[in-house]
């Protein structure tokens, strides 16, 4: 009735009243879709994440847990004594906003203009990688109907069990892998991919490594579906050499393109080595701890002049326990690893060898025998140094030397393996830490600092974001009833005890 | 409902209903002893009338006497020819001038024979004389004494006297406009004294209503302003709006703390939206403009852009329309949520001859150091020492926490040793007597079917900030023509260059003066700073901080300048197709071009390699409207006027930034000059169409029904596959009922009307864009353009538009001869589907939608009682009171119902919020944190100093005064008039930011107690939850005050209630006397004497302005170091010649 009226008086006075309405309120001057390798490369350097999240969690948290880093400060690093700061041990969801909007985005895009599948599969990978950080340092998180505000509507997401997004994680990566088997060209994506340039033999590779990785995952809490996923993965294909590793090429202009651990150094001169770190590379003369460390002080470098400052220590208790009071007297990260242009490593070749070597050693697979995978990875992962600049590069003899006085031990072989596999993830403390939590290794003595909120054991998990209790509160209270308290304590999925 | 409204209009217009261009139409005349010619001439021009007549039958040298505002044909008419044989007919514009022939045959022109009672003629002549008074004892003149069926008549002078020589038996008429016809038989005698009654059915003022309809008050279904535009500018401000302040029951007006070229904030009942725009729609002759702020300051600072409306110039206004509630202001849909304001500006219609006027006025603006009173008896230091060296005097540049001043030598931040002792008000030292001054020429005239006027303004304004200045410079030319009997036509156009250097700069700093001046310790004296630079131009920074900059180097190295150059035209036209059906239609742009530099010379303290921005701001609107109209009186008692209309509007808004940073080549401050530049654009189009439609129906005069509808479709919510609709429809609905005229009243009460009305009206999205996701580069790597997706907003393709209904009812009432008149008002609105930002889950990708989810009410009264006191032949007292209450709740905001931060100040302790079940605009900040007695909770720190203990934000205040009145009393005594305005706030709380900074730094008074033997304070240890009493030393005030007042700090301690009752206007009025000026070439002169802001009679927070706000959106009860208060004296002289 209303709609005849409006007709009959469209029709008297004046044709329709929103003639070209739809084509003017089209933005003229922002675009209203942009190119996909333009969103390729943005969604690549966001995922390998800035200064926010690294400095927060990666740092502050992850390395200074995992005793890689430590610090004699309250501020800026609470992880270093397992105090609670929510706005740090939350930092990595503001990935829900930056790239797993613009990875959901780019795939209905690809969607849309038929692209090809290889394309598809390329995003699908990076999906997997994004979200397994997230899972594996929250549990349950919002997985199926994240970043879909706009796509879908959805703005309260629900949170899926960490299990589920686990399966879906895996068989994500199954499927793509199954496309790039496909064809072994290069992606139309082309330069715009910083990580591979389109070379999709490489990204089959990243997808079954990244299967390994997840299927060691699920060891502790379903070891027939790790050696399910392990076995799958091997078959399908891993990294094979360091030419394969995934790494983002960070730049120190403009801002928006540093190494969010380097930019993490600049802003924070009291981050220091660990000393059970430096320790563990002093004591088996580890060619890397000159690369990777220098003497405060001085910018020394040389191997024994380098000490480690204990973790959970303010300049306090220091004085008491040690009797120094100049942190400029222990190690910090070098000038090689503090550029701010430095490469932010994904996984590397040396972490694949080492998981090949647990898998020979726990169920035969991939030639069955330990040793040699054990080798090819601390090789590798001195070698991969190089990545950093000629200044980073390892003789071969060093290495020998090296395996040498530390030979694989086949009597201790899981914890030998997933100690060197801490080792080679220096500064990518979000895989030492996950890697820590299902392997248990290395043994790290906890800390127990006054005030501390794990009740001086190594936390198992970052908290959510505050802002869901005020903007997602009925998903938060459910995701709370199915994993836990939203504690540092609280053990996700698969981390049983 | 609304699809019966609107059927309702579509059956309408198929009756050929209307009403006579007759009933609409007023003619105002003032004559004197002309001939009656001269007379039909004027109403000829004044109107489209055409008067056609016998010569023959017509006496057209017969003197008549005439003085009617605004009166309808008929009534001058029957004037004119009373007690003549003469009748009239109107058929459409035509007046029919003949004898009535019955007359005539049953009586010959004899007054003899209608007193019917001689036989033989009386030719007698006696001389009768006599005064003419009301009821109340006022002497009447101007009434006119006519002997009864002959054309002899005279009219009285000044003392209310006649003189008459008549037939000795003859009967005298007495007739004056607004009273009753009296007849008194001579009956020989010679003094005749009358008292003439007035008369009741008088109240046919007429109002501009929607879409500049004029229309009789007492048809109106509701509430309805119009000041004269020579109201508004007996004081003449840069901003004219602000000239309503205080004079409109339910309209809000807040002037900020902003600088002379600042804008204004204008509410009608309340606000419509949580988060939106919601000051009303301005319509300057018939066509919208644009009342954009282009620039606001915020929290870290900023500067006030200028309004739109600022660009009025006030000689050129007629009168100002408003149109508060929604049933007035339904006809423009979605634009009207705000109400409207409706702004016609002069013609030269009526004006006979070419009239020119001249019209000059000039002010002062003097700081009023009576606000800001800090405390004078210690100086700059710290911990109660004075400084011991210039780094120290650096570094304690805003800290008076030092000793008592005793006249030692100190040294400075310059390093120059000078007395520790009060230097006297910096405000004085720094800031100057500003000064207005306005000059206007125009030239009307009305000639040969043709009227114009054209006028050309300059202001120059000097701030009281040093080197801030504002000129406007204003052209406007209105041209009407009569094209043809049928077709007649109206052209408006004005031309304003608008000229502003430096605009002051307010809130936080870096370079708010008022921020350095009003925090230097007593005994620094402002001026041992300037210059504000060195000479190689680098600033002579007086802090260690940076960001506190030395006043005379924001005064004169910073530069902040803006040009404005705005055409506002219009062209309307109106065929009379046949008496009763006729089409208008109109046009008018709006189009300005804003320039803005603002530069960060290099040498800045805190950015010293120097910076610029290059701005200009583009606005177009277009606005097309075309009406289809009938009026009809269907008979004696019904009447209808109805018509259609469509509306096209456009508005193009565009800001181009260029921003460049360090500059080469030190002197040339240019965008060219400098090392790196980024450029960037802000762009929205959008349309909104219409049709509309208003059919008004009247039965004998005393019931009117009114009803309109609007259907507006927005471009802004429209978009490729979008399902919700991307329009909605308005209507009205309102009644008025004069039961004055219905019912036999008491004598005492002249007019009472009963209205009544409800509507909807509503508010689209004004960007356009929102409705869907845009991208943009934003930076590259190696080489690579990196893109991302713009905003964290969601865009909502289903937003809808909002609507608000309004239900409103009230009264008009004169009583005691209209002496006492007596205006009331109720309104409720409803504002729901308000589009507000949600946030949402972080999860989802983005952190807002903008969803229809808010919902606002209102509730108000608004009273006006008006009245002449006294009323005598010299003096008259007119008397008007206004006063208005709005209670606005917020009653949702979104799905959850979480409070919306609208804003904040810089203390970050506070903010504006909108919260569910509060007034709009919630103060919601830090308090004190206490026991369940209310005893405040201390941290004792390791001195012992009881440190407060921060506690939960509560809501402290609505930062919206709900109570507003105002009073103007005008006396008027032969040539001379008085008047003056008193108007007042309550009900409102206000942060004072800068009493908190004040406080912090030991300038505040309250800081001065425990100076010498130590603060005793009592309170709960929160540690023990024991009660403590301890007394501070002096040296330990600093923390304790500083725990309290520093940012983060406590913000109930600074909220106080902003009521205030303002002594605001004063003007004394002189009209050169008519004998004066006869032999000279002018024909009136008025001169007067004005003075602006003269003090307060009440006021309950200390050291600022209680207007003093710097926000000039929705966040509003924020002070924060605004420009500092003023008063104002100025000299008006007006001539004409």
């Amino acid at each position: 009735m209303k709609k005849l009226l409006y007709i009959v008086l469209a029709v008297f006075v004046l044709n329709a009243c929103d003639k070209g309405f739809e084509e003017l309120n089209v933005d003229p001057v922002n675009l209203s879709q942009a190119p996909v390798g333009n969103k390729l490369s943005t969604i690549e350097l966001f995922s390998s994440g800035g200064n926010f999240e690294n400095h927060r969690v990666n740092i502050i948290y992850n390395a200074m847990m995992m005793q890689h880093l430590s610090s004699p400060l309250l501020n800026f690093a609470e992880g270093d004594k397992y105090i609670l700061r929510k706005d740090y041990t939350s930092a990595l969801f503001i990935h829900y906003r930056q790239p797993v909007k613009w990875i959901e985005d780019l795939l209905v895009q690809l969607d849309d203009e038929d692209a090809p599948d290889e394309m598809k599969a390329i995003v699908r990978i990076l999906r997997v990688f994004v979200f397994q950080r997230l899972t594996d340092h929250y549990g349950d998180i919002p997985y199926s109907e994240a970043g879909k505000a706009f796509i879908d509507g959805v703005y309260t997401p629900k949170y899926d069990a960490q299990s589920h997004i686990y399966i879906d994680m895996l068989e994500e990566l199954e499927a793509a892998a199954a496309i790039l088997s496909l064809d072994s060209g290069t992606s139309a994506f082309g330069s715009a991919d910083f990580l591979f340039q389109g070379d999709l033999s490489k990204w089959k590779k990243f997808a079954n490594s990244m299967m390994l990785r997840l299927g060691f995952r699920l060891i502790k809490v379903d070891p027939a579906a790790a050696q399910n996923w392990v076995t799958k993965a091997i078959l399908g294909g891993v990294m094979e050499s360091n030419t394969d590793i995934v790494y983002f090429q960070h730049a120190a202009t403009p801002l928006t393109s540093q190494n969010g651990n380097a930019s993490g150094f600049a802003q924070d001169d009291q981050i220091r080595l660990s000393h059970t770190f430096v320790d563990f590379m002093q004591t088996r003369n580890d060619p890397r701890l000159p690369i990777l460390a220098a003497r405060k002080r001085d910018g020394s470098n040389d191997s024994w002049n380098l000490i480690g400052l204990p973790n959970g220590l303010d300049a306090n208790l220091l004085l008491q326990l040690t009797g120094e009071n100049d942190t400029n007297e222990y190690a910090e990260p070098s000038a090689i690893v503090k550029n701010l242009a430095t490469p932010m490593f994904w996984q590397t070749y040396a972490e694949v060898e080492f998981m090949l070597a647990e898998a020979a050693e726990r169920w035969g697979l991939a030639g069955g025998d330990p040793e040699p995978h054990y080798n090819a990875g601390v090789r590798a992962a001195m070698k991969m140094l190089e990545i950093y600049g000629s200044e980073a590069v390892i003789d071969d003899a060093d290495i020998d030397a090296y395996l040498l006085a530390n030979p694989f031990d086949a009597t201790n072989a899981i914890e030998q393996i997933n100690t060197q596999y801490w080792t080679a993830t220096f500064l990518n403390d979000y895989e030492s830490y996950s890697n820590w939590r299902r392997s248990g290794f290395p043994v790290l003595t906890p800390v127990n600092y006054p005030g501390n909120a794990t009740n001086g054991t190594i936390p198992r998990r970052m908290t959510w974001d505050e802002s869901e209790k005020i903007n997602n509160l009925t998903n938060y209270n459910a995701a709370i009833a199915a994993q836990g308290a939203d504690l540092l304590t609280t053990r996700i999925w698969w981390d049983i005890e | 409902m609304r699809i019966i409204i609107f059927f309702l209009f579509i059956t309408l217009f198929q009756f050929n209903t209307s009403s006579c261009y007759s009933q609409n139409v007023k003619v105002s005349l003032d004559f004197k002893n002309v001939t009656i010619e001269e007379v039909f001439n004027e109403i000829e021009a004044k109107t489209a009338f055409k008067i056609f007549y016998m010569n023959a039958e017509i006496d057209l040298q017969r003197k008549v006497s005439l003085n009617v505002k605004k009166k309808r044909i008929e009534k001058i008419l029957k004037i004119l020819f009373a007690d003549t044989d003469i009748v009239y007919e109107i058929v459409g514009k035509q007046i029919l001038l003949k004898i009535d022939s019955l007359k005539n045959k049953s009586t010959p022109i004899s007054s003899v024979n209608e007193n019917n009672d001689l036989e033989e003629v009386v030719l007698e002549k006696v001389q009768v004389q006599g005064i003419i008074i009301d009821k109340f004892g006022v002497r009447l003149s101007g009434v006119n004494v006519v002997e009864k069926g002959t054309s002899n008549g005279t009219s009285t002078d000044f003392d209310g006297h006649y003189n008459i020589s008549v037939s000795s038996v003859a009967t005298l008429v007495f007739t004056s406009i607004g009273f009753t016809i009296k007849e008194t038989l001579v009956d020989k005698q010679s003094n005749i004294n009358v008292t003439l009654i007035e008369e009741t059915e008088k109240l046919s003022e007429i109002v501009v209503t929607a879409l500049n309809i004029k229309k009789e008050i007492r048809g109106l279904g509701y509430s309805i302003t119009e000041v004269e535009g020579d109201e508004l500018s007996v004081v003449k401000q840069t901003n004219a709006i602000n000239a309503l302040q205080g004079k409109i029951a339910g309209l809000n007006i807040t002037q900020h703390a902003t600088g002379a070229a600042g804008s204004s904030r204008v509410i009608i009942r309340g606000a419509s939206s949580l988060t939106g725009y919601n000051q009303p729609l301005y319509i300057l002759d018939g066509i919208p403009i644009g009342n954009n702020t282009n620039g606001s300051a915020g929290e870290w600072g900023g500067f006030d852009g200028g309004d739109g409306i600022s660009s009025i110039n006030p000689d050129d206004i007629e009168s100002v329309s408003v149109l508060k509630g929604g049933a007035a202001s339904a006809l423009y849909g979605s634009r009207a949520a705000g109400g409207v304001i409706i702004i016609t500006t002069k013609t030269g219609k009526g004006l006979k001859k070419l009239t020119v006027e001249v019209s000059s006025s000039f002010t002062f603006n003097d700081l009023d150091t009576s606000f800001l009173d800090a405390q004078t008896e210690y100086g700059q230091g710290i911990f109660g020492r004075k400084p011991v060296n210039q780094a120290e005097a650096k570094a304690t540049s805003r800290s008076s926490w030092g000793e008592k001043l005793d006249g030692s030598m100190v040294v400075q931040w310059d390093g120059v040793e000078r007395p520790y002792s009060y230097v006297g008000s910096n405000w004085d030292h720094f800031y100057r007597t500003g000064t207005t001054a306005i000059n206007t020429v125009s030239l009307a005239v009305a000639r040969n079917n043709l009227n114009y006027r054209f006028s050309a303004t300059n202001l120059k304004n000097e701030d009281i900030i040093p080197n801030s200045n504002l000129g406007r410079k204003s052209m406007s030319l209105n041209i009407g023509a009569v094209l043809s009997k049928k077709l007649s036509v109206q052209l408006n156009a004005k031309y304003i260059i608008e000229d502003v250097h430096n605009r002051p700069n307010i809130s936080s700093p870096p370079f708010n003066t008022s921020f350095t001046v009003g925090n230097l310790s007593p005994n620094v004296d402002v001026r041992s700073m300037n210059p504000g630079a060195n000479a190689d131009g680098t600033e002579r920074t007086f802090s260690a901080n940076p960001f506190y900059i030395n006043p005379y180097f924001s005064a004169f190295n910073y530069r902040n300048e803006d040009k404005k150059k705005r055409i506002i035209a219009s062209a309307s036209l109106r065929y009379d197709f046949t008496d009763w059906l006729y089409l208008g239609a109109r046009a008018g742009v709006d189009h300005y071009v804003i320039e803005r530099e603002q530069v960060w010379p290099l040498g800045t303290g805190f950015f010293p390699l120097g910076a610029i921005w290059d701005r200009e701001f583009q606005y177009t609107q277009v606005d097309t409207d075309a009406i289809l109209g009938v009026e009809k009186e269907m008979n004696d008692k019904f009447s209808v006027n109805a018509f259609v209309g469509v509306n096209s509007n456009y508005i193009k808004d565009q800001e181009l930034v260029n921003l460049g940073v360090f500059f080469i080549i030190p002197g040339i401050e240019s965008i060219d000059n400098t090392e790196s530049q980024t450029p960037s654009k802000m762009f929205s189009e959008s349309k909104i169409g219409s049709i509309y439609g208003s059919a008004e129906f009247s039965y004998s005069k005393w019931v009117y029904l009114t009803f309109t509808g609007r259907n507006d479709w927005f471009s802004t919510l429209s978009f490729p596959g979008k399902k919700s609709p991307n329009d909605d429809f308005y209507s009205s609905v309102n009644a008025s009922l004069v039961l004055s005229d219905a019912l036999k009243m008491p004598d005492f009460i002249n007019f009472l009307k009963f209205r009544g009305g409800y509507s909807t009206v509503a508010g689209g999205v004004d960007r356009a864009y929102q409705l869907s996701l845009t991208y943009d580069f934003f930076a590259d790597h190696e080489g690579q353009e990196l893109v991302q997706i713009n905003g964290e907003q969601v865009p909502n393709a289903n937003l809808v538009a909002f609507s608000k209904n309004e239900f409103e009812v009230g009264f008009d009432a004169r009583f005691f001869n209209n002496r006492l008149a007596l205006d009331f008002a109720y309104y409720r609105n409803e504002t729901v589907n308000d589009i507000v930002p949600v946030n949402i889950s972080s999860t989802s990708g983005f952190s807002s939608v903008l969803t229809n989810t808010g919902v606002l009410e209102n509730k108000g009264v608004e009273l006006l009682i008006s009245g002449t006191p006294i009323k005598t032949i010299d003096f008259v007292w007119d008397s008007s009171f206004n006063v208005s209450h709005n209670k606005g709740t917020v009653l949702a905001t979104n799905y959850n119902n979480a409070n919306i931060s609208i804003g904040l100040p810089r203390t970050l302790n506070i903010e504006v919020a909108q919260i569910v079940g509060e007034p709009f605009g919630t103060l919601f900040g830090n308090a004190y944190s206490r026991d369940v007695n209310g005893n405040i909770l201390y941290e004792i720190d390791a001195s012992g100093v009881p440190l407060a203990v921060i506690g939960e934000r509560k809501i402290l205040g609505q930062g919206v005064s709900p109570t507003a009145f105002g009073v103007t009393n005008t006396f008027t005594y032969k040539d001379f008039r008085l008047s003056f305005l008193i108007d007042g706030k309550f009900g409102g709380q206000i942060f004072s930011g800068t009493n908190a900074v004040l406080t912090a730094n030991g300038l505040h008074k309250q800081t001065l107690e425990g100076r010498e033997n130590g603060l005793t304070v009592s309170g709960i240890d929160a540690a023990t939850n024991q009660a403590f009493t301890t007394t501070i030393a002096p040296e330990n005030l600093q923390g304790y005050w500083g725990r309290i007042a520093s940012v983060g700090g406590i913000a109930e301690h600074f909220v106080e209630d902003n009521d205030f009752i303002k002594f605001r206007q004063l003007s004394l009025g002189y009209s050169l006397p008519n004998h004066a000026l006869k032999n000279t070439f002018m024909k009136t002169v008025h001169i007067s004497a004005t003075a602006y802001n003269l003090f307060f009679i009440k006021r309950s927070v200390e050291n600022i302005d209680p207007e003093s706000n710097y926000q000039t959106g929705n966040a509003q009860g924020l002070d924060y170091f605004g420009i500092p208060p003023s008063k104002s004296y100025g000299l008006n002289i007006k001539v004409k010649f």
